[in-house]
């Protein structure tokens, strides 16, 4: 299974981002270090959300007992399959930091064959459980399943990144969040 | 009693809910918070909608409601729409009173037995000053209207609103509203606040949210920290004092407001006696 499209360009969002002059009482916090990145500064628009939601993602996309490069294979590739531009472009940036190697960035983004990256079997399985679990097709999961292996907690954790994922992925793309500048530079010095 | 129950009876929180029943005006005042006009967008709670928040208000310990706007007078059936709500609450409906015509009157009648009280517009003693912020022939309106609504028992408040405070005009002004049949207690002054219009036309002083008494205030947009909070600048919401766009059940902006009364800094209370 192949990322869906190719990533185009930033467009310009299609909702005002809230900046730090007009940012609601409840999100002033967010915006007291600086710039909080456009999915806080979309959801400063209805205030009352932060609190319940970033807590909620920082959970799950956070640092947990699953380990960092596990978790950015799973965000990279499932924003990758889902073919969203700002996620991809953001968790490139964040998988190589956390120790992907440009060859691998570029499988999870469908830019080469799995098996040049990826060695480790595990590693391509856990890849396999993104493709079924954010394509959503019952069959694939089932065959997916055993390959990936794991105790059910691994497994519930994982998926729920998975799923979470695919949630940020529709809304990052629907509302055409852009890509921060610091982020597009370093793309392009990474050749990406 | 829950935390913003505590917080309503302890003061802490202003105990009357308003509501900004519309945004649109037959006036265009130089200084006005929402850029309201008879040309703006119409934005407004539905009746019921502001009824069903009365009784939550008043099931969570508030003891009046504030009907503002806009021109409040614009919305139809807006006197039957106070005597109900009055059976709920005690209501103070802020207008420009220059809507009182014969047949608006005659339906004003039944507000002479309810819990209502009207607060007027009038800010100088001098028609022409007046006019020159609020537009022609409102003083003579005003002045007229006044001792019409008292004649027929409707309880009338005089709320000023000053740019710059001039004694003499003041001493003036205060003669004015004791003429009309206002006394003193019923005369409200407060400045120009520099939001919406007025920070458009640089006028009026400028407030943060630690300067403004924190009011739950439900508009169409959202509930906002103050009746002076849902501002509108060069046609776009101000979101700066927005508290949440979800107001019912009332409870959760009014969890909100109390996250950001706990917030505040030590000692960080209104300065500027903006009411």
């Amino acid at each position: 299974m192949t990322p869906r499209t190719a990533l185009g360009p930033s467009a310009a969002p299609r909702i005002d981002l809230v900046d730090a002059r007009s940012a609601p009482l409840l999100a002033r916090p967010y915006f007291a270090a600086g710039d909080p990145g456009p999915i806080v500064a979309s959801l400063a628009q209805v205030p009352e959300l932060l609190g319940p939601t970033l807590p909620f993602l920082g959970s799950v996309l956070g640092p947990s007992w699953i380990s960092l490069r596990d978790k950015e294979i799973v965000i990279l590739r499932t924003s990758a399959v889902m073919g969203c531009r700002y996620c991809t472009e953001a968790h490139t940036v964040v998988g190589l930091d956390a120790g992907l190697t440009l060859d691998e960035v570029r499988a999870l983004r469908g830019e080469l064959p799995l098996e040049d990256a990826f060695s480790d079997a595990g590693e391509r399985a856990l890849v396999n459980w993104c493709d079924a679990v954010a394509q959503g097709v019952e069959a694939d999961i089932e065959q997916a399943r055993p390959r990936l292996g794991g105790s059910d907690a691994q497994v519930v954790e994982l998926t729920l990144l998975v799923a979470t994922t695919v949630m940020l992925n529709r809304y990052a793309t629907a509302l055409g969040l852009p890509t921060s500048r610091d982020v597009r530079e370093r793309l392009v010095r990474e050749g990406l | 009693m829950t935390a913003p129950e505590q917080a309503l009876a302890d003061g802490i929180l202003g105990r009357r809910l308003w509501l900004y029943s519309n945004y649109h005006c037959n006036l265009v005042c130089t200084y006005c918070l929402t850029e309201s006009g008879p040309k703006v967008a119409r934005r407004e709670l539905d009746p019921a909608t502001m009824i069903n928040l009365a009784r939550e208000a008043r099931e969570l310990g508030f003891t009046g409601v504030g009907v503002t706007g806009g021109e409040p007078f614009l919305v139809p059936d807006m006197p039957e729409l106070l005597v109900e709500l009055s059976r709920v609450l005690s209501v103070l409906v802020l207008t420009n009173g220059t809507l009182f015509q014969r047949a608006l009157f005659e339906r004003m009648a039944p507000l002479s037995d309810a819990d209502v009280t009207l607060q007027v517009s009038l800010d100088h003693p001098e028609p022409e000053v007046n006019d020159l912020m609020r537009g022609p022939e409102n003083f003579r309106k005003v002045v007229e209207a006044v001792p019409a609504l008292l004649q027929r028992g409707i309880r009338v408040r005089i709320a000023t609103t000053l740019e710059e405070e001039n004694a003499e005009d003041m001493t003036r002004l205060c003669a004015l509203h004791r003429r009309l049949g206002v006394g003193d207690d019923d005369h409200v002054v407060r400045p120009v606040i520099r939001r919406g219009r007025a920070e458009t036309e640089e006028m009026g002083v400028v407030a943060r949210y630690l300067d403004l008494e924190p009011e739950l205030t439900v508009t169409a947009d959202g509930a906002f920290w103050s009746p002076f909070a849902p501002t509108v600048t060069r046609g776009v919401l101000d979101t700066d004092l927005l508290l949440t766009r979800t107001v019912q059940p009332l409870q959760r902006p009014l969890d909100a407001m109390l996250a950001v009364v706990g917030a505040r800094p030590e000692g960080a209370d209104s300065t500027l006696n903006i009411r």
